[in-house]
């Protein structure tokens, strides 16, 4: 087996090299930026055509140019630092927001022949992947950065020294932490499936032939939907976005972590939401559709193809984003525990060991039926244990003390949660 | 290159931990304390040992310090606090030989074994047996078959460790009162 | 391989002085006339009244210790996942009695009803609770009625109160 890693700089590193990098990176820089420029426009001008509004339509044609000009706004904004806040975290916080929503970009193969090659371009002599780095820690790197992002919520809410960020901010990093934990199980599905961390090896692994020539060989088939949706549901939490986005709800919390942020902080804070919205998208396109792999239809440039592919991919989640937050209300905070805690965990684990199991039998040839019905038998029986151990919770009445968002108080709907419980006990058997 | 990489990870390094002792904010001390743990990160990918630095990152700085900041920013801890007085009688002077005694001691386990602690690269014949695997990939076969006593043991530790945290955290009997209630 | 994260720390760097470039562009192009008001802590427009909450429930710090613990199991799925084809039926085996340790440990954990975080299903009777004579009608302060005598109707009340021994009229409000 080979190990995994970009070619270009696996020999030795010189000044072509340097600059091929400095240029990849330079061109991820502005892609990301110009692309969070769009996806703000776009997000709003679908979410005023959901509601049946027009959205920005006076800078630029059609409003594109409406991120841009709010962007210059905020430049000529007074910078407001509380009297209460902690002044080094409270100008630290964005830095922690933003640096690691860039970071996580790096391991998204962006373009590059898969169905034909193995995804290697060569440019000026030499031979390079169509992504930033593909550093041995691969799809770990993800999961780094999706944990060290929580700083960042986390102090600007705590530096603030004022209650709606606090609340918010502890809030958002008891749901991040929740989430992040399927997320992991989700991953470690694909991860199981392609056998390396490296995002580069995963797309190769997806780009085979596929089924009946219609159904192609992508994670979300191979791993059975269950982490595609685990995965989604998660990452949707991990970016506090509705129905998630309890973090500002902005009923309860004003504006939440970032209440006292002015100016170019609140705007960078902005930034790093809508770039970990784009990343989220992109990775999720990696991981389980493919990435940018897909047939050459014509012409002689086969790596623009993957890009384009790839775009066409990312787009439609980025859609879905809009599209969901147009939709669904906001969940309880009660109910997003439950929904990540009691129903994803365990299922994404016992999928994590249903594949394993599947995978092993392949290999050495079992009857994939039996694995199944005993997978199954194993299901029902970890549901029936999960059942009697939440019968037993409710019947021990409150013994943690009050639970919920601090002292925000509860929004008077305590007589109708029976039903998420419930949902919670179906599916898990 | 890598001298230099060293130097530099060495240095982040030095300077959190210094910040870590010498801070009066506790979330300051949190924070130097993430800046050790990512520099130690970067010293684990010089040693190849890339999926440590990972979970050097992922649990340390992402799981165990926010836990030190959970309870640093939410039991009001940084605001109520008196640096003048010794928990424990003569705390300070004690700290200050145990200190200076396990510097002596690592200068001189670092002088007497030059060379074979540090700045030794492996050998030709050892980098071999890696059979061109990943370290990842080697550590899992190792994990899962020769040790595998071990991560159950693990297991098993981590259990007792969810069943303490409850423990510890439930409230007892019903006798707390009003103020006792959020502790 | 070091080289393989030097694109990482190139775009970290610049990512880093992005930031840093956008604070000192915007701190010489913003005005800066900082007054009391604008300084106080956000309270959507009135004097703040309470301090910032130093406690928090005690399920916040529970759900980060058991985020730790899993965060660890978690990870640990990692090598056998990348490792699994060389494994074989061992391994398999192996990793099933860990995620049994791990799913026991999950049981345990919603049985003790530590990831409960709904509203108590049964108000539990303890000491030091509110009692059930408090009623929206005792804790609702009146705002605007210092000085009047004669309100709406449920004034009435409010001037019967002296001769119960309660606070006077302007100060009942």
């Amino acid at each position: 087996m080979i190990l995994a890693a970009d070619p270009l700089l696996s020999g030795p590193v010189g000044l072509p090299e340097v600059l091929i990098v400095l240029l990849k990176v330079g061109a991820a820089f502005a892609f990301l930026l110009v692309s969070v420029m769009l996806m703000i426009w776009f997000e709003r001008k679908l979410l005023g055509g959901m509601h049946q509004r027009m959205g920005p339509t006076i800078a630029g044609p059609w409003g594109v140019l409406q991120t841009l000009a709010d962007g210059i706004k905020l430049f000529f904004k007074e910078d407001l630092i509380p009297d209460r806040s902690d002044r080094l975290v409270f100008k630290l916080a964005p830095y922690l927001s933003l640096v690691p929503a860039f970071l996580v970009f790096v391991i998204v193969p962006l373009g590059g022949d898969f169905a034909g090659g193995s995804g290697v371009v060569r440019w000026w002599g030499r031979d390079t992947y169509l992504q930033v780095a593909d550093p041995p820690v691969g799809v770990l790197l993800f999961l780094a950065m999706s944990s060290v992002a929580v700083y960042g919520v986390m102090l600007a809410g705590w530096s603030s020294g004022s209650k709606y960020p606090l609340l918010g901010s502890v809030r958002a990093s008891a749901q991040m932490v929740s989430y992040e934990a399927a997320l992991g199980l989700a991953v470690a599905a694909v991860v199981l499936m392609a056998g390396s961390l490296s995002t580069h090896d995963m797309v190769l692994a997806q780009a085979g032939p596929g089924y009946f020539g219609i159904i192609p060989s992508w994670n979300i088939v191979l791993t059975g939907f269950v982490p595609f949706v685990v995965f989604a549901v998660a990452g949707t939490a991990e970016l506090n976005r509705p129905p998630f986005d309890l973090v500002e709800a902005e009923q309860e919390l004003v504006g939440g972590f970032h209440t006292e942020y002015s100016s170019i902080r609140f705007a960078l804070f902005y930034l790093a939401e809508f770039m970990n919205t784009i990343t989220m998208s992109a990775v999720i396109v990696t991981l389980f559709l493919g990435g940018p792999s897909g047939p050459v239809l014509i012409g002689a440039i086969d790596w623009a193809w993957g890009v384009i592919w790839f775009s066409v991919k990312l787009f439609a989640f980025l859609f879905g984003f809009v599209w969901m937050r147009a939709t669904l209300p906001r969940f309880r905070y009660d109910q997003l525990m439950d929904l990540g805690w009691k129903l994803l965990i365990p299922l994404s684990l016992g999928w994590f060991l249903f594949l394993a199991a599947l995978e092993t039998g392949r290999d050495r040839g079992w009857n994939l039926a039996v694995v199944t019905v005993v997978t199954v038998a194993g299901f029902v029986l970890a549901g029936f244990l999960l059942a009697g151990a939440l019968a037993s919770a409710r019947r021990g009445g409150d013994r943690f003390g009050p639970g919920g968002g601090g002292d925000d108080g509860d929004d008077g709907d305590d007589g109708d949660d029976g039903e998420p419980r419930d949902r919670v006990l179906e599916e898990a058997g | 290159m890598e001298a230099a990489v060293f130097i530099a990870a060495a240095a982040v390094i030095l300077v959190g931990a210094v910040g870590v002792v010498g801070s009066r904010n506790p979330v300051h001390s949190a924070l130097f304390l993430i800046q050790t743990l990512l520099g130690a990160a970067v010293l684990f990918v010089l040693q190849d040992a890339h999926f440590l630095a990972a979970v050097q990152v992922v649990v340390y700085a992402g799981a165990i310090v926010i836990l030190f900041l959970f309870v640093i920013m939410l039991l009001g801890v940084d605001r109520a606090m008196r640096l003048d007085i010794e928990p424990i009688a003569g705390q300070r002077p004690l700290a200050v030989i145990v200190g200076v005694a396990l510097a002596a001691v690592l200068l001189t386990v670092t002088v007497v074994a030059t060379g074979e602690l540090t700045g030794v690269r492996r050998a030709a014949g050892e980098r071999a047996l890696d059979n061109g695997l990943s370290d990842v990939e080697r550590l899992g076969r190792v994990l899962f078959s020769q040790y595998a006593l071990a991560v159950q043991a693990t297991a098993v530790l981590l259990t007792i460790a969810v069943v303490g945290a409850v423990v510890l955290t439930r409230r007892h009997g019903g006798h707390s009162g009003p103020s006792g209630e959020e502790t | 391989m070091l080289g393989q994260y030097l694109p990482l720390l190139a775009l970290g760097a610049l990512a880093a002085v992005f930031a840093a470039g956008s604070f000192l562009a915007s701190g010489l192009l913003a005005p800066r006339r900082p007054t009391r008001p604008k300084l106080e802590p956000y309270e959507c427009g009135i004097v703040p009244a309470r301090d910032t909450p130093e406690r928090f429930p005690v399920r916040f710090f529970l759900v980060a210790m058991i985020f730790i613990v899993f965060d660890i199991e978690i990870i640990l799925f990692y090598p056998y996942a990348v490792a699994r084809g060389g494994l074989g039926l061992f391994g398999l085996v192996a990793v099933m009695i860990f995620t049994f340790a791990v799913f026991e440990s999950f049981v345990y954990l919603v049985g003790a009803g530590a990831l409960e975080w709904g509203p108590p299903r049964r108000a539990s009777a303890r000491p030091g609770a509110v009692s059930a004579e408090r009623t929206s009608a005792s804790t609702v302060r009146r705002v605007g009625l210092e000085g009047r005598r004669y309100g709406a109707p449920e004034d009435e009340s409010a001037r019967m109160a002296p001769s119960a021994g309660g606070p006077a009229p302007g100060e009942a409000a």
